[in-house]
């Protein structure tokens, strides 16, 4: 009874201590790296540039042992042959432990991207701290260094700042894409589609940005904007598009949710503004003759947003014309997408997954050759549909 | 290990006792004459005078009977405990008035005056000094006549009492407003004027070797289970304990788990909760001096249950009863939450909240740890501290204490501002749990938790409550699981549980207290529209 009872005891014991979360730490130990910049230095090595917070310095924080008015992130840079250990190397200049349980946010050079982000991917999803829910963006005609230094007005921490406005823009414009790196690395790892990731560059100095007095003036030297769509094939970028094509994409994408289109009205250029509410995108593929087509079918709802004619928008036949209107324009732009997809041939629209979809045997044997030689001479057929449910508040403008 | 200690204490204390029975109770008799009652008046007069050694307050009144005056006799009473207007309009002046016939026999002297004089409620023949000595003090008038060798008590029961208050405790917005006192009988007469039948029993006993405190029982019979009865009379006639100065002390020696922080008995100050839980079946207990009266069996859940829930309407009854349990589980884990968030789960708190509770901590010299150790103690200090204060300066006490534990600390930079507010939510939930009983258990375990955040984080939370469950579903209050009707499941029963159904809905008492007479009233009462009338239908065609 004694024996069995001690049994117990240690049992429980062991239980009890073995499985605990050990590792104890206290905040005020750590260093919360917000955001990872990563570029490639003239020696071929890794340059990670850490986005580390200030808590003390940020906006909401009560400001305390004179550290007020101080800067809300700090930078901290390494090299190194791969990227956790340039990432590694960085604890030699922080004085906490570095923290990457909250990092939101990796910026890439376009550098980098060119050359091939597979091993970036890699150790991503390995480091056992990191979240794959991180977005990541590359960084257009600067450095990822740079674009992590620029201080930003609202957002305090710049991170946070480009993880906004990846939601928002997508949200209001798309023209731009919100992904997370664990979807691009599935969408790479199961080869089908080619991820397109959305490009962050500086407007004004970058140099000026990194001050403190980047934020205190109401038109900031340096500022940082999101710009273009990086096409992918597989971990390398092959291409940029922008506007109307960017936006192309995301049609294809599905991943319109509010946009903007502009159509011109008798003569006049971008005479009516429509605001889509919703919309739906259905990717077919069809097989004629043992080989794949792919038949793109949008339908948008939305309503006017802006009229710079006098129309009477109270005719119904009237508006049934400026739909066909919209519908032309739209379907320009999904071609313009699909065109420069496919001469970059480059599948980011996963035509691949829809014509497995539909002739899973037929995938089997021209899989290994879709991207280079199937997807650039794919027929696509682009149908839209838009719908005007509401004109707003005029019927008449004047 | 504890409970290897605590049997061995018990066991200790069993052998002390078996030790020291014979003396004890022979100390104690020797207060009480051994000897029968004398036939002689002054003898026993004297017995009783040398016996409470002389007390001021206990008046012997000698005086001669009838008009002849040949009949030496006396009354004694003791002063406050009886209602001296009573004592001397119907009992004295009657006596020191009426003519007695001196032919009476000696035994038939006081069963004369008992039937012609004594012109009050309850009259007893006493010939026992130790049931003469306990009548007298529980405000009896004793009436001795020379020549006889027992005594008459009249019943004449008074003296100051509070009077009937609102209670201090479990207030309710809508219910009665009266709360138990002191006296025993003005209690149970609350509950006979709630429930007007005759199968509301009650059944008294003295306890307390010295104290012989009257402690009553109360139940209805046919509706409370006869073997949770019998459990109650045997677990009190077995308590021999030399005073009984409150029902806790009851309490303490009735329950079924002592090394529980978990309270198996329900105490009450209000008479409807009392009346509402004979009618499910538990037995109530009754002591004397305490406004307090105990419930058995408590279940687990019944400490959740606000007696305004059966008062209000079910929605909004059902809506407070959950957050009732929320606030139990906050006021049980709030700061070992913080704990082990701030110390080892610093990934799962969202990234702006990290860096917000991290900017506040980052002048705190301490560990997450200790903050909140000091936080809660010093909230503990100043609530046992305002608790105690005379009233006047208890509102300074807590005006102290929200600058010690809110702006001061804070800008001191000894804590920071995030813990402040944890404390105070924990402080504030343990404050509205219903019953007093389980916001103490909550209170005790808190601090266990703290310590096992503190250790091993959310899975020493998890461990801390698992076992806490575990725990809970062992226990058994007279017999009835603990944690009934969640575990063992009971789905007739679970009306009453986290939910509040609406009343014409509970169709049954709890089945497990009350285990034969389970249905309380008829299942069609469901209020119905006025169904329209025949005539005005045909009236109209």
């Amino acid at each position: 009874m004694k024996r069995a009872f001690a049994l117990f005891i240690s049992l429980t014991a062991y239980v009890c201590l073995l499985a605990g979360c050990w590792s104890q730490r206290e905040l005020t130990d750590l260093a919360f790296v917000i955001a990872i910049g990563l570029d490639k230095t003239e020696e071929g090595e890794y340059l990670a540039s850490l986005q580390v917070v200030n808590p003390g310095n940020v906006a909401g924080a009560v400001p305390r042992g004179g550290g007020a008015g101080g800067v809300p992130v700090s930078i901290y840079t390494s090299t190194g042959d791969s990227v956790s250990e340039a990432s590694r190397k960085a604890t030699e200049k922080v004085s906490r432990l570095l923290y990457y349980a909250h990092t939101n946010l990796v910026v890439v050079s376009e550098e980098l991207a060119r050359e091939g982000l597979d091993e970036v991917f890699d150790a991503m999803e390995r480091h056992h701290q990191f979240r794959t829910t991180a977005k990541l963006v590359i960084a257009r005609g600067h450095s990822a260094k740079e674009v992590l230094s620029v201080l930003t007005p609202i957002d305090k921490i710049s991170a946070r700042q480009i993880i906004q406005m990846l939601k928002f823009s997508e949200l209001a414009w798309g023209e731009t894409s919100n992904i997370d790196i664990w979807r691009t690395v599935r969408d790479i790892a199961v080869s089908q589609r080619n991820p397109v990731m959305t490009g962050v560059a500086i407007e004004g100095d970058p140099r000026k940005g990194k001050r403190q007095e980047n934020v205190q003036s109401s038109v900031p030297d340096a500022r940082i904007k999101l710009d273009g769509l990086a096409l992918f094939k597989n971990d390398r970028l092959v291409r940029w598009v922008d506007g109307p094509t960017a936006r192309g994409m995301m049609w294809v994408l599905e991943r319109i949710q509010h946009t903007n289109l502009t159509v011109p009205w008798e003569g006049k250029k971008e005479a009516i503004g429509y605001r889509t509410t919703r919309s739906k995108t259905k990717v077919k593929a069809k097989i004629k003759n043992g080989r794949p087509s792919i038949s793109i079918h949008i339908i948008a709802e939305g309503e006017l947003s802006e009229s710079r004619i006098p129309i009477n928008l109270a005719d119904t036949s009237l508006l049934f014309r400026l739909e066909k209107e919209l519908e032309r324009s739209a379907k320009e732009d999904v071609t313009k997408a699909i065109k420069a997809a496919q001469r970059e041939k480059t599948d980011v629209f996963g035509f691949g997954a829809a014509v497995h979809r539909a002739a899973p045997r037929l995938w089997k044997k021209i899989e290994k050759e879709w991207h280079d030689r199937y997807f650039p001479e794919l027929d696509v057929t682009v149908t839209t549909d838009m719908h005007i449910r509401r004109t707003r508040m005029w019927d008449k403008p004047y | 290990m504890l409970f290897q200690w605590g049997m061995r204490r018990q066991k200790k204390q069993m052998n002390d006792g078996v030790q020291q029975e014979g003396d004890d109770h022979s100390g104690e008799v020797a207060d009480v004459p051994q000897e029968p009652m004398s036939a002689e008046l002054a003898v026993n007069i004297d017995i009783i005078r040398r016996a409470t050694g002389e007390s001021d307050d206990v008046v012997i009144r000698r005086f001669s009977l009838g008009q002849e005056k040949q009949m030496k006799a006396a009354v004694v009473f003791v002063d406050g405990l009886v209602d001296e207007k009573n004592v001397y309009e119907f009992l004295l002046t009657p006596l020191l008035t009426a003519s007695f016939p001196l032919a009476l026999e000696e035994k038939e002297r006081l069963q004369w005056i008992e039937q012609k004089l004594a012109a009050v409620g309850g009259v007893k023949h006493v010939a026992d000094w130790k049931l003469l000595f306990c009548e007298l003090f529980s405000g009896a008038t004793v009436m001795m006549i020379d020549g006889t060798s027992f005594a008459i008590c009249a019943s004449t029961k008074g003296g100051q009492y509070r009077s009937i208050e609102e209670p201090q405790t479990q207030i309710a917005v809508r219910g009665p407003r009266e709360g138990f006192t002191e006296s025993l009988r003005t209690n149970t007469a609350m509950i006979r004027r709630r429930i007007k039948n005759p199968n509301l029993w009650l059944e008294t006993m003295q306890i307390g070797t010295v104290t012989q405190t009257d402690v009553a029982i109360m139940y209805v019979k046919g509706i409370a289970n006869d073997e949770i009865i019998e459990e109650v009379k045997k677990r009190l006639r077995r308590i021999d304990i030399d005073g009984v100065l409150e029902s806790g002390y009851i309490e303490q020696l009735i329950e079924d788990q002592t090394f529980t922080p978990f309270p198996t008995t329900y105490h009450t100050e209000r008479p409807d909760i009392v009346a509402a839980n004979l009618l499910e079946g538990r037995v109530a207990i009754f002591v004397e001096g305490t406004p307090f009266v105990l419930v058995a069996p408590a279940l687990f859940i019944q400490f959740f249950q606000a007696v305004e829930d059966y008062y209000a309407r079910f929605d909004i009854a059902t809506a407070l009863r959950f957050l009732r349990v929320l606030i139990f589980f906050i006021s049980l884990v709030a700061p070992a939450a913080y704990i082990a968030g701030t110390m080892f789960h610093q990934e799962m708190i969202p990234t702006l909240l990290v860096i917000a509770i991290a900017a506040q901590r980052e002048a705190v010299p301490f560990p997450a740890f200790v903050e909140a150790l000091i936080m809660e103690v010093t909230f503990e200090i100043l609530r046992e501290a305002g608790i105690r204060l005379p009233r006047a300066v208890g509102q300074a006490v807590s005006i102290v204490g929200a600058l010690v534990i809110g702006q001061a600390a804070v800008e001191a930079g000894l804590v920071s501002s995030a813990m402040v507010i944890v404390v105070s939510i924990t402080a504030i939930a343990s404050f509205a749990t219903p019953s007093f009983a389980i916001a103490i258990s909550a209170r005790l375990i808190r601090f266990a938790l703290m310590f096992l955040a503190a250790m091993f984080g959310f899975y020493g939370i998890m461990m801390g409550l698992l076992v806490m469950t575990i725990h809970l579903c062992s226990l058994r209050s007279f017999g009835v699981p603990y944690m009934s009707p969640l575990a063992p499941f009971m789905p007739s029963n679970m009306g009453d549980t986290l939910f509040r159904l609406p009343t014409w809905m509970f169709r049954e008492r709890p089945r497990l207290i009350s285990q034969k007479n389970i249905v309380r009233q008829s299942g069609d009462q469901k209020p119905q529209q006025p169904t329209p009338s025949r005539q005005g239908k045909g009236d109209e065609s």
